[in-house]
């Protein structure tokens, strides 16, 4: 499981205050236990006015650099501002994100063609996020094709077929889940990923259904995952549901884990 | 660290990779086949002992086992014209009406590791089928019989007075299995007990030196 630690977002109200006030070393903190705790990539989202964005960006990056070379995922709403910050990277990332919105991808496609960049790429396009799963893989269809317009390898795309809401949806997450099992069937190296909070908004005990959606969305080919990587129930339930799938031989990896600590309770 | 002590520390921690190599690492070094594979015997002794306490978990233990295998395959063209490393054969199964085996696996990868030829018998063995395979291996000096269930415990006892019976010497007895203990072993004339599979390593060879 490809692990993208999401701490570092100016819209979680602690990280928030943390950029407001330039707290560096709360940053350099946030970015040093997400890594210690097995993250494959850091999230930097300044989630501040646009005008000051790709600097407050810019100072997250040098920060998190400082303190580890885990690869940073560069995480903004505007294109031209991940395009940008790529430059401010030591070595190649992720970008969070781009979909088939406007002009994004002739943004950043042709900035990483021929890098080691990996990029998140959402479902959706200019006429919103498509209700069934059959038009979401048509902008899948359209999506790829630019990537392939671009030399982009399916493998260092990572699709979020874009989780609604459990809450106000009508059929569970049976959409989302049909599209990642065909994305996975179309593209087998391609990675499948998503947020792993974003389906309980507006319930109760979120905790849970986050957790309930992470095991169905593994079994359906959920292979990379935006999450708190200090959730020890979460990366404990990862770890297990690996196994179970049948993807950790001899479940070496799950108890190499536990061994480290990631999950399980702590000797006191 | 010399070679071979590398080759020890990467059986316990169960590297199926390295292990090959460093073995013939250690071999170009000058050390004999012989005591790599000590080595190999030794670091699966504190994996058993380890088992044993609790430290590690059962995977941890078969990885290890097959890091040893695959150094010993390196080993084998080596050790072929000395036939004094084998601490003799081993003949294991499961008794008569018991058809569970991961236990009795284990516990035969486990002997083997500590240097025993192993004649796995498999599942559901009547005791003449023991019998036979004592009579008809080489150099038989232990036979491990398990039973999981009580159900299946009058069978251990029919298997080892069938084979006490059949007037063959020249090997130990050793049992095992959940149901099964110290006292139950010292009633039906067993010459050993173990209750998992590292202490089963450990018994062995020290029934069979006794």
């Amino acid at each position: 499981m490809i692990i993208i630690a999401e701490k570092i977002n100016g819209s979680i109200p602690s990280t928030g205050k943390a950029i407001e006030a330039k707290d560096a070393d709360y940053i350099r903190n946030l970015a040093k236990v997400q890594s210690e705790a097995g993250a494959d990539f850091i999230d930097v989202c300044a989630s501040v006015e646009v005008s000051r964005e790709l600097e407050t960006l810019k100072w997250l990056i040098d920060l998190v650099q400082e303190v580890t070379d885990t690869p940073l995922a560069v995480d903004s709403p505007s294109a031209e501002v991940c395009a940008k910050a790529i430059d401010f990277c030591k070595r190649p990332g992720i970008v969070n994100s781009v979909s088939m919105e406007g002009n994004k991808i002739e943004i950043v496609f042709p900035k990483i063609a021929d890098t080691k960049w990996d990029c998140i790429a959402l479902l959706c396009d200019d006429s919103g996020i498509p209700r069934t799963a059959e038009k979401r893989l048509e902008v899948f269809e359209a999506l790829m094709k630019k990537a392939k317009e671009y030399n982009i390898a399916p493998s260092r795309l990572h699709i979020d077929p874009l989780v609604e809401m459990l809450a106000t949806s009508e059929d569970g997450i049976n959409v989302i889940i049909k599209v990642m099992q065909e994305i996975k069937k179309q593209y087998p190296d391609i990675h499948v990923t998503g947020a792993a909070s974003n389906v309980s908004f507006n319930l109760p005990a979120r905790k849970i259904i986050n957790q309930a959606f992470v095991v169905l969305a593994m079994n359906a080919g959920l292979d990379s995952v935006i999450l708190d990587p200090l959730n020890r129930d979460l990366r404990g339930l990862i770890y297990a549901t690996e196994a179970l799938l049948g993807r950790d031989e001899m479940c070496i990896e799950f108890i190499h884990a536990f061994r480290a600590g990631l999950f399980g309770t702590q000797k006191q | 660290m010399a070679k071979i002590d590398e080759v020890k520390e990467q059986v316990i921690i169960g590297k199926t990779k390295i292990v090959p190599g460093l073995v013939q690492e250690a071999l170009d070094e000058g050390s004999v086949a012989k005591d790599i594979l000590q080595a190999m015997i030794d670091g699966m002794k504190v994996v058993g002992d380890r088992f044993s306490a609790g430290e590690i978990f059962v995977p941890e233990m078969l990885i290890a086992a097959k890091a040893m295998a695959k150094g010993v395959e390196v080993l084998k063209p080596h050790l072929a014209a000395d036939a004094s490393t084998s601490l003799g054969t081993c003949v294991i199964g499961t008794v008569e009406g018991d058809l569970h085996d991961i236990g009795k696996n284990l516990v035969s990868m486990m002997i083997g590791s500590a240097g025993f030829d192993m004649v796995d018998l498999g599942v559901d063995q009547a005791p003449d089928k023991f019998i036979a395979a004592i009579k008809n291996n080489q150099n038989v000096k232990l036979v491990a019989c398990s039973a999981l269930l009580t159900t299946t415990l009058p069978a251990l006892k029919k298997t080892v007075d069938a084979i006490r019976e059949s007037g063959l010497s020249g090997f130990k007895i050793i049992v095992g299995g959940a149901p099964v203990t110290q006292k139950f072993a010292d009633e039906i004339g067993a010459d050993a007990y173990a209750p998992d599979a590292g202490a089963a390593a450990e018994k062995a060879k020290a029934i069979v030196a006794a």
